[in-house]
């Protein structure tokens, strides 16, 4: 079976401010199969997000050779790419004046109005819904964006990458701001999503395993390493 | 032409420089700290204009088509720094696009105004040429000055905004539009506001002038709007050019933010 999502020599470098670079990491590779869930732990600065927002072919820093379903990156516009690789930030960002309308923003632009597959906005019942299930019931869809607390936004900026039907989904830290409560109903639905709807979660997580995840990475010094047959959970603790 | 009505003699200048030289004083006792700029700049104000009009008259008088082109050309090229030193917080490299959008806009208020509606004869008649392409570029040349600088800002302050619209697939015009509408806007406040104030609260510049040296007050007003709506419609065709010219440098060929762009003249000037 060809992997859903792969990435080959993905290489990260930052132009260092007295000249030369600075090389997070390169020739590291990835492959991702559908129905997985993936967390990606190691320590700040490391190049995490950088890994991620690379896959989603949004680092302007990084060079990579991706394939998605079999198909190569440049078979699509960086557009559709990033439609099917969904890549939620560590900041969320909620345009609109009302929660719906920040949740239905991806249908207003031209890379989902000129897709015939890209469906219809949702529902207002399939947002509500999707925003319950994360512990949002008290999010009114009518509520301004600039009045929700910061786990509350995350899990809408969550919500609305979820509903706009990725087939790859990389979260950078969605949970980070949550209680735990909140942070098992968010982690719940991710694996519902993916057992239903059969796409592939990245997650980059600081918080204690939680038993969803296929296989845990690390990321440290450039080398991203396979930790989750080894002693995962005393590694998570160094990573903190 | 008949010359000015009631002609001003050195006497008068010299009136007007102690007026300055006053309100200098002024700032000075109340220490303003702006005495000395203000003086300095209304000497400067006074050679430029002298040096304007004594260029103009020759121009006028010797009749020769490429003078005035000449003339236009410094002009457009003064238009361009002054734009560049006004803009705030831009990067390098942007004299091209705003050269651009003045000759454009400069050109075609020549063709429209000069041209369609008031058919002179020379059609380059200096007297006409000049003034007009002097009054639509002090105005294209503050509106692309606080459109750029207004634009870069936002640019800046949007950027986890745009990192988010990116994500979610936009095109990076889709990504850049609000910065764009926002400092078209914000570049053309004023001149929808001249707009609204002509005649109520303002005689513009041109029709005073007119009326000053003797000129119809309403073939004076006729002409003066002709040339506030020319100007309106043609400062937010640059504005809108510079902006078409620029977003997209904010991007990199797959349509990624390009990294900080803006900030590393800012980050320069901090660490010299």
């Amino acid at each position: 079976m060809t992997p859903l999502f792969t990435a080959r020599d993905i290489r990260c470098a930052i132009p260092a401010p007295g000249g030369g670079e600075h090389v997070v990491f390169d020739g590291v590779s990835f492959a991702l199969d559908a129905g997985e869930i993936v967390d990606v732990t190691g320590p700040s600065g490391s190049g995490k997000s950088s890994l991620l927002t690379a896959f989603a072919r949004l680092n302007p820093y990084a060079s990579e050779t991706l394939t998605l379903d079999g198909r190569d990156a440049a078979s699509l516009t960086p557009q559709q790419w990033r439609r099917l690789v969904a890549y939620v930030p560590q900041r969320p960002s909620l345009i609109g004046t009302t929660v719906a309308q920040a949740v239905r923003l991806p249908w207003t632009l031209a890379v989902r109005r000129d897709a015939p597959d890209a469906g219809a906005p949702p529902s207002d019942g399939a947002v509500r819904a999707m925003l319950d299930a994360m512990g949002c019931a008290d999010v009114e869809l009518e509520r301004a964006p600039h009045d929700l607390s910061g786990g509350q936004a995350a899990r809408v900026s969550l919500a609305r990458a979820l509903l706009s039907g990725p087939l790859v989904l990389l979260a950078d830290e969605v949970d980070a701001g949550l209680d735990d409560d909140n942070a098992r109903l968010v982690a719940d639905l991710l694996a519902r999503t993916v057992r239903d709807a059969g796409l592939a979660v990245v997650r980059i997580r600081h918080r204690a395993p939680d038993g969803r995840a296929s296989r845990i990475l690390r990321l440290d010094r450039g080398q991203l390493t396979d930790i989750s047959r080894i002693d995962a959970p005393q590694h998570e603790e160094e990573a903190r | 032409m008949t010359g000015n009505a009631y002609p001003i003699d050195v006497w008068g200048l010299l009136a007007a420089l102690l007026m300055v030289a006053l309100a200098a004083g002024v700032s000075g006792l109340m220490r303003l700290g702006i005495g000395r700029s203000l003086l300095w700049s209304a000497c400067r104000a006074l050679l430029q204009l002298c040096a304007m009009g004594l260029v103009m008259g020759f121009v006028i008088h010797a009749g020769d088509p490429w003078l005035v082109v000449a003339l236009l050309a410094v002009m457009l090229v003064a238009g361009v720094q002054i734009t560049l030193s006004r803009a705030k917080g831009v990067p390098r490299g942007l004299a091209g696009p705003v050269l651009l959008s003045l000759a454009v806009t400069l050109l075609l208020m020549l063709t429209v105004v000069t041209g369609l509606i008031v058919r002179p004869t020379p059609w380059y008649a200096p007297q006409l040429v000049v003034p007009l392409a002097g009054m639509l570029l002090g105005n294209t040349v503050s509106a692309l000055a606080v459109g750029l600088s207004r634009f870069f800002e936002s640019m800046q302050e949007r950027r986890d905004e745009i990192g988010t619209l990116l994500a979610l697939g936009a095109s990076p015009w889709e990504a850049a539009k609000p910065s764009v509408v926002s400092s078209i806007r914000l570049g053309l406040t004023p001149t929808t506001a001249s707009l609204a104030s002509a005649g109520i609260v303002t005689i513009p510049g041109m029709m005073a002038g007119q009326v000053i040296a003797g000129g119809d007050p309403l073939g004076a007003a006729k002409y003066q709007f002709v040339i506030l709506a020319a100007i309106a419609a043609l400062t937010l065709l640059a504005d809108g050019l510079i902006m078409l010219c620029v977003y997209r440098t904010c991007f990199d060929a797959e349509g990624r933010l390009r990294p900080a762009r803006t900030t590393a003249r800012t980050a320069a000037k901090a660490t010299a």
